[in-house]
């Protein structure tokens, strides 16, 4: 097969694909936020309250228990 | 869990940060004296060959890129990594080490690749000129600064990495990948056993050659002059105004977007070349499409500042950084437009492009390594800033070099450029080349000006870093947003 | 998905790789082998002028000059015929340059002579008035080193297959000889004696017959061979 051709197909295959992981990591965000599941915006803190004495946003540890 | 006999060790941040300065004034010195050339050529001879415009272009734009940027780029990222995880280097004794090992290594690798670009040392590849033996050294610098990354996450406190260390991630990443890739060359001497053994060729040759540089050229400037930058002003900007990022979602996001964008983005410096049509265009269209990440991640740092824009005119390092952000804006849309065919067939080969690298690198880039480390100043030893005043002048002097540099090389490269292609009543060319010299003598003049007023503002910078640090009022704790100054 | 990657350092690093590495392999690799492909015609650099070339490099003429000629009339009525993808086939590595601070020179051999370019890289205004490039003097008494120039030719030779000692025509003769550094030495000898005969200059002509090529004279070589 000509290598333009692939090269076309599979350039359009991959813009569709990359469309639906756009939109659907922007869904994600937004949706799991919704739900309550996670709040993206706390993460802006980590810059302001950056102290090494200053408790982690996440600490490792509870991670199990908080992302569940 | 939280021992406070610990502190953050800035023993590292301070070093690069001492560099930086260093290196800014060589660098920048150098290009303020090649843009003196150009407007009066005599200043050429003045140490022999060594002074040649040729000789030293490059020695300019590795110093400033490599050398400044990069120094920049370590220095906060020794400082915002330990923060942002939580975790001082003071608690490992491996990655301190791999850090003052990755501060000496990078230092006498940079004054030995300068020194062999003086030397003629060089495989004419922009912005990887230096021969095989350095690139070499190169990696080993890069694999340490890997191993202070990764390290350091290892033994965080914060489970999530702040977008700051998104940025300095790609940057690690991005730079590896490039570099590597572009620099793939074949020393002669190991081949044949004879000639210099610092001789090296290209892997690639013509058309994949190119093709290969500005994939790379390109993405140097992503991965340089962009990435690591936004790293910076994602923590500094709301560090030292008191206010989260605008929207962390945004930020999220804009950077997938210029991760994926970016590195298509390298065919616009070969319009109107050799390389394949599709790819010709493929540049032309992602740079456009670049404009959107871009403008993403500059106006979330703008909007950081909603409701607090007092600040601007109380702190001149917030000025600085928003000045930076606007900057960012400016050369990322008029990348773009660079990009577009009919106005690169105008401005490609033009004093625009350079223009253009200078209203990212002084404005975007300079801005926020000065804001950074006059931010981390204060922290490092105990004290206030030692002056707001002297920040204040070298704010407005360094903005008006700025702009003083871009508007000439904008007039400059579009009267080159008409002038190539002007033709008289019956279709002839109705100059020749060097008409289209002698007339830019008044732009450059202007524009080393401009470039010496920058130059001018980096002593300035230089002076105020050092009497902060040896004369200053002393300050009881570290202050948590605004970095105090004495008047 | 996205939350666990964004919580695992080294697979957030692995993604991050994946999505910037891809452009650079669907953009450069498609076309990489016809790329290579030299234009009928097309023939390596012989000793002196890959000599002449290294000067070129090692002085960063690059930095000022374009070797691409674009397809504008404006540029063809300057320069000549627009540059094609095969004739850089034997570049290595590519001087296209990026910046025109002074002119094009991916023709210049067919409308400068030898003893221009000398005028030329001794005292540039003596040629061009109003010239801002500067004079190269030392590299009229620098000796051109051919020894490195031949390891670049075997290197190549050996390594990327570049058809030194073959016959490209098929017209029985071998189009760019190379041998061994004594053979190739000597051919480039007598061909410096050339230029620098048509350089009128006598220093130049002298060290050459001392059996040391001067840099100007390789560079000029190298500049004459670009058609």
């Amino acid at each position: 097969m000509d290598i333009r051709l692939i090269q076309g197909v599979a350039y359009l295959g991959l813009i569709i694909f990359l469309t639906f992981v756009l939109y659907g990591y922007i869904m994600h965000l937004y949706r799991s936020e919704k739900k309550g599941k996670r709040n993206y915006e706390k993460y802006g803190k980590m810059a302001l309250d950056d102290e090494l004495t200053s408790p982690p946003v996440e600490p490792l540890e509870e991670h199990t228990k908080e992302s569940r | 869990m939280q021992n406070p006999a610990i502190e953050y060790d800035y023993t590292v941040a301070k070093w690069f940060s001492y560099l930086a300065i260093l290196f800014g004034i060589i660098g920048m010195g150098i290009g303020v004296w090649i843009a003196f050339e150009l407007a009066f050529p005599e200043l050429n001879y003045v140490a022999g060959q060594y002074t040649l415009f040729s000789r030293l272009r490059p020695i300019h734009t590795n110093t400033v890129a490599f050398g400044f940027t990069l120094s920049g780029i370590f220095a906060t990222w020794y400082y915002v990594g330990q923060r942002v995880l939580k975790v001082s280097m003071a608690e490992s004794k491996f990655l301190m080490a791999v850090g003052k090992l990755h501060f000496w290594l990078y230092f006498i690798g940079a004054l030995l690749a300068v020194g062999s670009l003086l030397l003629r040392y060089t495989t004419s590849k922009e912005y990887a000129q230096f021969e095989w033996p350095f690139d070499i050294v190169v990696v080993l610098i890069w694999v340490l600064w890997g191993i202070s990354i990764f390290g350091l996450i290892g033994i965080r406190r914060e489970k999530t990495l702040y977008i700051s260390m998104w940025y300095y991630i790609a940057t690690f990443l991005g730079v590896a990948m490039l570099y590597l890739f572009n620099n793939m060359e074949v020393p002669t001497y190991l081949i044949t056993g004879m000639g210099d053994p610092f001789h090296s060729v290209s892997m690639y040759a013509g058309t994949n050659d190119a093709m290969v540089q500005w994939w790379y050229g390109h993405n140097a400037v992503a991965f340089v002059f962009t990435v690591p930058i936004i790293a910076m002003i994602y923590y500094y900007l709301p560090k030292e105004s008191g206010q989260p990022v605008y929207s962390y979602k945004l930020s999220l996001l804009s950077f997938w977007g210029l991760m994926f964008v970016y590195l298509w983005a390298g065919g616009h410096h070969l319009i109107y070349s050799t390389v394949p049509d599709w790819m010709q265009t493929m540049g032309s269209v992602f740079s456009v499409i670049l404009i959107l990440p871009s403008w993403g991640s500059a106006l979330n740092m703008l909007l950081t500042m909603k409701g607090e824009w007092g600040q601007l005119k109380e702190n001149p390092l917030i000025k600085f950084m928003v000045l930076a952000s606007t900057f960012y804006m400016l050369s990322t849309l008029e990348g773009p437009i660079q990009s577009i065919k009919s106005v690169n067939a105008l401005a490609h080969f033009t004093d625009w492009i350079p223009g253009h690298v200078h209203d990212g690198t002084l404005g975007w880039v300079g801005f926020m390594i000065i804001a950074a480390i006059m931010h981390m100043a204060p922290r490092f030893y105990k004290r206030e800033i030692y002056s707001k005043k002297l920040l204040e002048m070298q704010f407005w002097l360094q903005t008006t070099g700025i702009v003083l540099y871009f508007s000439s090389m904008w007039i400059a490269g579009i009267t080159q450029g008409m002038m190539w292609r002007a033709v008289d009543q019956y279709g002839n060319l109705a100059y020749s080349f060097i008409d289209t010299v002698t007339v830019l003598h008044p732009y450059y003049t202007l524009r080393a000006i401009g470039g010496l007023f920058y130059f001018t503002g980096l002593f300035m910078w230089a002076y105020n870093f050092y009497k902060t640090m040896t004369a200053s009022k002393a300050i009881e704790k570290e202050p948590q947003f605004a970095s105090p100054m004495a008047a | 998905m996205f939350s666990w990657l964004e919580k695992n350092p080294f697979f957030f690093a692995v993604g991050v790789f994946v999505v910037i590495a891809f452009a650079g392999l669907i953009e450069i690799v498609p076309d990489f082998a016809q790329q290579s492909r030299p234009v009928v015609g097309a023939k390596p650099y012989s000793l002196l002028e890959l000599a002449g070339r290294q000067v070129y490099i090692k002085e960063s003429c690059n930095a000022c000059h374009s070797q691409l000629i674009r397809p504008f009339k404006s540029e063809t009525d300057r320069y000549g015929m627009y540059s094609l993808n095969g004739e850089y086939a034997y570049d290595r590595p590519f001087l296209w340059g990026s910046k025109r601070t002074g002119p094009d020179l991916h023709r210049v051999g067919n409308y400068r002579t030898s003893d221009w370019h000398a005028n030329h890289m001794w005292e540039p205004t003596s040629v061009v008035p109003g010239s801002i490039m500067p004079a190269y003097k030392h590299i009229f008494k620098n000796v051109a080193d051919l020894e490195t120039a031949y390891a670049e030719a075997l290197t190549v030779k050996k390594v990327f297959n570049v058809p030194y000692d073959k016959d490209m025509n098929g017209d029985g003769k071998i189009d760019v000889p190379l041998g061994s550094f004594k053979q190739a030495k000597q051919r480039a000898l007598q061909y410096a004696l050339k230029v620098a005969q048509e350089t009128k200059r006598k220093d130049l002509v002298d060290m050459v017959k001392q059996g040391k090529v001067p840099e100007i004279v390789a560079l000029i070589a190298y500049l004459n061979r670009l058609k």
